[in-house]
């Protein structure tokens, strides 16, 4: 084994003196031991910077490929918005309301007309209060009229034949009777 | 062996805070502590915190009149220090294989090189994990590009002891790689 065989990494390094550095080259160009210790030592290092150089590499954040998550969203964003319009495209039931008049005779006074039907549409409100308004203006309210024939009323012969009374009937919105009004 | 025969590679005028200077040695060496931190365990987020910390100190310690003599040592110190603090369980940490079980990210194209570079890699990795924690501190510091002078003032150990210490641990690596050369070579035959 040589002296310098210690020194022969610092020698790489530049580490020496320049009396010990020159040492140490004339005996590396004669010594076949040496230059292949010197070629190894070249090596190692070249390896342990390249090793150096992965473990920063491999710690690094992997940067996020954007193209293929904007077209993920893309693609489910789409696929959101078709079901959502499907789901609300509901065909209208629309039912014009009615105004029944009754000119068959009735059992009693007491006549309950028939609920109106409004049509459902699914229109969400934009606000509570909006809501409610539109709610009180729903035409369960409106005036029925009913036709009442005067026999129902009076006994027989004391009105003339033919005769009617007209009736305006308001709905409260749970059904019961709000107002009845005579007209004729 | 020569402390002072090799000037440092940063032979810079007298250093002032916020000075164009500190630029000038923030990016030199932000790269290599970098390097240096992650291969001492710390990730990726934690290394740039550290890195950010030690030229924070660095602000305090030119602002407060502090010594300038071998400032990329005194950076190296902080760092390293910095790193030690921050790691709760540094042992565990630092027994565990620096690779972490992450792949390397191979320079070779074909396949074969590929995986054959990683297959060396890895191998050099559990190499590094047979070496002493001083022994394997000396070596990536010095792969960091630190003199002697300055791997001793960051380890707190003499120059001379550094240039063992390295020297030392290169031929523990060379034997190991050879062995395991040579162990390849005689598979493969």
């Amino acid at each position: 084994m040589c002296d310098v065989q210690g020194k022969l990494v610092a020698w790489l390094d530049r580490e020496l003196t320049p009396e010990e550095a020159g040492a140490v080259e004339r005996h590396v160009e004669g010594c076949h031991e040496c230059r292949r210790l010197v070629a190894t030592y070249e090596r190692v290092s070249q390896t342990l910077d390249a090793y150096c150089d992965g473990v920063m590499a491999a710690k690094a954040p992997r940067q996020t490929r954007w193209v293929p998550v904007l077209a993920g969203a893309l693609i489910a964003a789409t696929a959101v918005c078709v079901a959502f319009v499907r789901t609300r495209v509901v065909p209208p039931a629309v039912v014009e309301p009615t105004i029944p008049v009754a000119s068959a005779p009735l059992p009693g006074p007491h006549v309950a007309g028939p609920v109106l039907h409004k049509p459902t549409i699914r229109r969400p409100h934009p606000a509570p209060h909006i809501r409610e308004l539109a709610r009180q203006e729903q035409p369960m309210d409106a005036a029925i009229q009913i036709a009442i024939p005067a026999e129902a009323m009076f006994p027989p012969g004391a009105v003339p034949d033919g005769i009617n009374f007209i009736v305006d009937l308001r709905i409260a919105p749970d059904g019961s009777v709000k107002q009845v009004s005579l007209r004729q | 062996m020569s402390d002072d025969s090799v000037p440092l590679a940063l032979p810079l005028p007298r250093l002032a805070a916020g000075s164009a200077e500190v630029a000038a040695l923030y990016r030199q060496l932000r790269k290599p502590l970098l390097r240096y931190l992650a291969c001492l365990g710390l990730t990726s987020d934690e290394a740039q915190d550290v890195v950010q910390d030690t030229f924070l100190s660095l602000q305090r310690h030119l602002a407060s009149g502090g010594d300038q003599e071998n400032i990329r040592g005194w950076v190296f110190r902080v760092a390293h220090n910095l790193a030690r603090n921050r790691q709760t369980s540094y042992h565990r940490r630092y027994g565990e294989t620096l690779d972490g079980g992450k792949d390397f990210p191979a320079q070779v194209a074909t396949p074969e090189q590929v995986v054959l570079e990683k297959e060396k890699l890895r191998r050099f990795a559990a190499a590094i994990h047979l070496l002493a924690k001083s022994e394997r501190e000396c070596l990536l510091l010095r792969a960091a590009g630190l003199r002697y002078r300055e791997i001793g003032e960051v380890l707190g150990i003499a120059t001379s002891t550094v240039g063992d210490t390295v020297e030392r641990a290169m031929k523990k690596l060379a034997e190991k790689c050879n062995v395991r050369c040579s162990r390849q070579t005689r598979r493969l035959a």
